[in-house]
């Protein structure tokens, strides 16, 4: 089996969250549910300021702070499916202590206070158990995964779009959008990211893709003395998230 | 107000169960989503559906990317790019993938509409009850035929924003023409760029948009196009931002910008500029690679002896200097660059000499080098002479039609109408009193000579009675009672004008409709659309619905067609013939048989299987100042001078004009117009831009990578994730620099109240110390007070309110960044 992972090479990545929508529709999650979502900083004042992003999407970890917190086992590393972590929504109940665990901030729990009003879980109510049902949902899912929309009162994820991934052909090294025969697997975030800052493929194969660039390009793995070991690496400048400072208020 | 729960004949009340939608869902119950029991086992993988693929483009801006839609079981559920679109090469941005919403809209107009209350404005119900088509088409069509019987067919105007292609848009200059109106149609180019066009014919003779070959360049110095937020075609330029940032050499970016943003901030070099006043840097670069001896001497041409110079302050002898591609730069430097200095360029942008020196050095030395700009510079007062400074630096670098450079777009080879509107005109069609009219908004006249359009114009000309008074017109695509400047005019001026709006979405200016006809959204529409300029080469690609409409509504075209096949006389003759945009669109494909695509697109039916017709290469090629056209296997034919002139450089001199052959023969307009010397109009100069407003601080209104046109206001998903500069979801906020909000006694997070002579909007700030502290910064999205449930009433206010109707008097293009606020806490 493999072991997929992601790269995202920050020197290309022009934080326009594409990645974030493109995730957003094919998963159909609610706003401000961004399994993944890119984070904006800015240091320095006029005339010489900076501004930084930093896109971020479940790192699936190898040692996930999340599977060891979860009372219930509902959430897994499934090494099966190359190594993803998923939660089982039949199991799970909600006690949010994998969101406190987790040291990247990329679990969601939607059954609150919507983000934005009107509420879209009562513009599209759900008749059969979900926590809403939009007339566009992607007619993939999966609950023993967290694959669809959830019901309520549970944890959601990334899942590397294990919908589309599981279909690769056995063997599939890279899961490049621009080899035809596997654009289809490819997970939704890496297909649509336009100027091809983001890779997916197998770090298991020390000749794939994913592994070249990382060798190349110096990568990174976010936080790593948390020794979480993301299968998530960074390439290039900025892959770091400046120290939280509280917004000066007058 | 009820609109948004229009009452629904049972007819329609069927057709909106059956398929689905907000109210589909929610009516037909557990039956509403098929295919999902409500078993907790059947949450176990699912088998889905069969999935149908149909070629789009989204709708959500200019760029045209192509899309695939992917269907099953009859719902629309995923958007991805086209890998066999050009421009989308498979990706999108992050707009695109929201496509469904538009469809799925829970706001949409669920089919023709009339007025009940005759009293408009923002707070009035328009009582809009449900009509048949029929109905609709024949109330408008009556209406029209009235009023050509009274010999006053000039007080119908036609107003359109984004136009796609021949089955919508390019179906109005017939119309007009046969009909017997100026005023079809009204475009909205002067309230978006007509800057950057008019710069380029005043010098280069082309009154359009450059095409550019990014791929190939090596140095990018960016003025104020949000090359990475929102310049055309966005989605593409990052594909490209990724190419050239990583290609072997690295092609380097200096961005010019009066505010930080995504650009700026992934540039090698960001300068922040003082609003207005990118033409004195770009006359300081010039100056820099003239006295620096940096220039292209294959494009522009050299001394003719080689001991000379340009040196700063000092004239050069007339005839010392030989020409080739260029006209005036003798003129040019004596009588306007030999003093534009680095150190004097400074204290008008506040933009170091050191700098600006600097950057002239490496744009000098850097091969391919372009200079490219848009709404930014030209959106001032001074704006056409803004952007011709800044294009001038692409002649003196000699990138215009060379590899790694820019150059224009040719045309897609259509196939002809299956009838000519020529032959359908009747007696008043020829020669009515209509033909004594000018546009009612003006353009073309000598009020504003060198404008195509002047759409924000037409309102308050309206009001005025000056030319006349409109008594119909009808909307396409654009929503000026909300994006002129100055709205609030627009309010006023369609009080007693009858309106009929065509947006499938409750719009402001649908709500002083008097009857709505309501387009089909993107994803249901067969609709053509050429591309904007690009890389040169044509293409033309089509939209295929994925679904059947979902709602009772009409194509754009067809409503078009309808109503024309309703008008009296050989008018109606000539819309019977063309019967359909479907049959428009067959007949147009037509010339595609001759013409295969490079992808094999060679008929209708094939264009509509790979959704777009496309053929490479560009036919014209600079190379070390000499031109060549492409003889099918190379650019092998050398061309002559005469043979550029007519189809590459357009000017009256045939070269690129430092001195402009056509602002010279408008002199005296210019003279009593921007107050330069007739003698010097035509040179390209520093001109001081006119700020509006009466405030201090400069307000600038930028599109942020998530504006939709028209449409983001209310889209959930883009309201959450508008790029957030300064943090937060939910909204955009007014960004401030903390010592300019501290000096109003303005805290971070701080309701403020914005105010410019003509209103006040209110927003919460947020400290940017990113930004220049003279110069205020909101993103151009919310403030509507309609166009559905999210976008309604949201903060901040509209900053269109508080921008005056003050245009460039060239190009005529609404000077949207040119107002002065002042803001203090609400």
């Amino acid at each position: 089996m493999a072991k997929w992972g992601m790269v995202i090479d920050l020197d290309k990545c022009t934080g326009c969250q594409a990645c974030t929508t493109a995730c957003a529709m094919e998963n159909n999650t609610l706003p401000g549910e961004s399994w993944q979502d890119v984070l904006y900083y800015h240091e320095g004042t006029y005339p010489s300021a900076q501004m930084k992003w930093l896109p971020r999407p479940c790192m699936q970890c190898e040692n996930p702070s999340c599977v060891h917190v979860c009372p219930t086992r509902a959430t897994y590393k499934d090494m099966d499916a190359g190594g993803i972590v998923f939660v089982d929504w039949d199991k799970c109940i909600g006690c949010k202590y994998c969101m406190i665990a987790c040291p990247y901030g990329v679990r969601f729990y939607a059954d609150e206070k919507p983000l934005l009003e009107p509420d879209l879980r009562e513009i599209f109510p759900s008749s059969n158990g979900q926590l809403w049902s939009p007339p566009y949902q992607n007619p993939e899912q999966d609950w023993k995964r967290g694959i669809g929309i959830q019901p309520p009162g549970v944890v959601s994820k990334c899942t590397f779009c294990y919908h589309k991934v599981s279909k690769a052909p056995a063997g599939t090294v890279d899961l490049d959008e621009d080899i035809a025969e596997v654009k289809e697997y490819v997970p939704a975030c890496v297909r649509t990211c336009p100027p091809k800052a983001r890779f997916f493929g197998d770090l298991d194969q020390p000749t794939s893709q994913v592994n070249q660039l990382i060798g190349d390009k110096h990568g990174v793995r976010l936080k790593d003395h948390t020794g979480n070991k993301p299968q998530v690496y960074y390439l290039g400048a900025g892959a770091g998230v400046p120290a939280f400072e509280p917004k000066p208020r007058s | 107000m009820n609109v948004f729960q229009t009452l629904m004949s049972r007819r329609r009340f069927l057709k909106t169960s059956a398929a689905a939608g907000a109210t589909g869902a929610a009516v037909a119950g557990a039956g509403g989503l098929t295919g999902f029991a409500p078993a907790r086992q059947a949450h176990a993988q699912a088998s889905r559906g069969q999935t149908v693929v149909t070629k789009n483009i989204c709708a959500q801006c200019p760029a045209r990317c192509g899309i695939d839609v992917y269907t099953t079981n009859g719902r629309v559920h995923a958007i991805y790019g086209d890998t066999g679109n050009p421009i989308a090469n498979g990706k999108l941005c992050p707009k695109g993938h929201l496509g469904t919403y538009f469809l799925y809209d829970a706001d949409r107009f669920k089919g023709p509409m009339k007025r009940t209350n005759p009293r408009k404005g923002r707070n009035e119900d328009p009582g809009f009850v449900p009509i048949s088509w029929d109905e609709a088409l024949d109330t408008v069509a009556a209406r029209l035929n009235d009023l050509r019987d009274r010999g006053e067919s000039h007080r119908f105007a036609h107003f359109y924003g984004r136009g796609w292609g021949a089955s919508d848009a390019g179906l109005y200059g017939d119309w007009g023409k046969l009909y017997g109106t100026p005023n079809s149609a009204i475009g909205h180019a002067s309230m978006c760029a007509e800057g950057s066009k008019r710069a380029k014919q005043m010098t280069d003779g082309n009154d359009s948009y450059n095409s550019y070959d990014y791929r190939n360049t090596n140095y990018i110095l960016n003025f104020g196009a949000s090359f990475l937020e929102a310049f055309r075609p966005y989605n593409y330029l990052m594909q490209v931002w990724g190419h050239m940032r990583s290609k072997s050499p690295k092609t380097r970016v200096t961005t010019i910008d009066v505010r930080m943003n995504p650009t700026m901030a992934a540039s090698d070099r960001a300068l922040y500029i003082k609003p207005g006043t990118d033409g004195a840097m770009a006359l300081a670069i010039a100056h820099v690679l003239l006295t620096e001896g940096l220039w292209d001497r294959e494009f522009v041409g050299d001394f003719r002896e080689p001991d000379m110079r340009f040196r700063t302050g000092q004239r050069i002898p007339p005839f010392s200097f030989d020409e080739k591609w260029v006209h005036g730069l003798t003129e040019w430097w004596n009588e306007e660059l030999k003093d534009r200095t680095p150190e004097w360029a400074e204290s008008v942008t506040t933009i170091s000499a050191r700098d600006i020196v600097r950057v002239a050095r490496e744009f000098g030395t850097t091969r391919p080098a372009m200079a490219i700009m848009e709404r930014g510079p030209t959106a001032h007062t001074n704006g056409t002479y803004n952007g011709m400074a800044i294009h001038a630096l692409n002649a003196l670098v000699g990138c215009l039609f060379a590899e790694g450079g820019m150059f224009y777009q040719m045309g897609t080879p259509y196939g002809g109408l299956p009838v000519n509107a020529d032959d359908y005109l009747d007696e008043w069609a020829k020669d009515g009193d209509w033909k004594k009219h000018p546009r009612i908004d003006k353009a073309r006249t000598p009020e504003w000579p060198m404008t195509s359009h002047m759409m924000q114009e037409a309102g308050p000309n309206h009001l005025k009675g000056d030319p006349y008074k409109l008594d119909t017109a009808m909307f396409f695509y654009t929503n000026p009672i909300w994006t002129a400047p100055n709205p609030q005019v627009w309010e006023e001026a369609l009080k007693d004008v009858f309106v009929i709006d065509t947006s499938p979405f409750p719009g402001e200016t649908a709500m002083y409709a008097d009857i709505v006809l309501p387009d089909h959204t993107y994803l249901e529409r067969l609709q053509d659309s050429p591309t904007y300029p690009f890389e040169g080469w044509p293409m033309a690609a089509i939209r295929v619905p994925a679904v059947d409409p979902i709602y009772d509504t009409k194509h754009f075209g067809d409503t078009l067609i309808e109503i024309g096949k309703r008008i009296k006389g050989p008018m109606g003759e000539y819309y019977k013939a063309i019967d359909n945009v479907e049959n428009v669109l067959r007949h147009r494909a037509k010339g595609f048989e001759a013409n295969p695509g490079d992808n094999g697109v060679n008929s209708f039916e094939t264009w509509k299987e790979k959704g777009v017709w496309f053929k490479k290469p560009y036919h014209w090629r600079q190379f070390r100042g000499e031109f060549f056209e492409w003889d099918g296997r190379g650019y092998n034919t050398p061309m002559t001078p005469e043979d550029v002139k007519a189809k590459l450089i357009k000017t009256p001199s045939g070269k690129f004009e430092f001195k402009s052959g056509r602002l010279e023969q408008n002199a005296a307009y210019i003279e009593r117009e921007v107050g330069i010397p007739a003698a010097r109009a035509g040179l390209i100069q520093w001109v001081e831009p006119k700020h509006s407003g009466e405030g201090d601080l400069y307000f600038v209104t930028p599109k942020t990578p998530l504006h939709a046109e028209g449409r983001s206001g209310n889209i959930p998903h883009a309201i959450a994730n508008q790029q957030p500069i300064v943090g937060g979801r939910n909204t955009v906020y007014l960004e401030i620099h903390p010592d300019t909000a501290r000096a109003r006694n303005i805290r971070n997070g701080d309701k403020v109240r914005i105010k410019s002579n003509l209103g006040t909007i209110e927003a919460y700030c947020r400290y940017m110390p990113a930004h220049r502290p003279d110069t205020l910064v909101m993103p151009m999205e919310h403030g509507h007070w309609a166009q559905g449930r999210w976008a309604q009433g949201r903060l901040p206010g509209h900053s269109g309110e508080l921008t005056a109707n003050v245009s460039d008097p060239i190009s005529g293009l609404a000077c949207y960044y040119t107002g002065k606020v002042t803001v203090e806490r609400a």
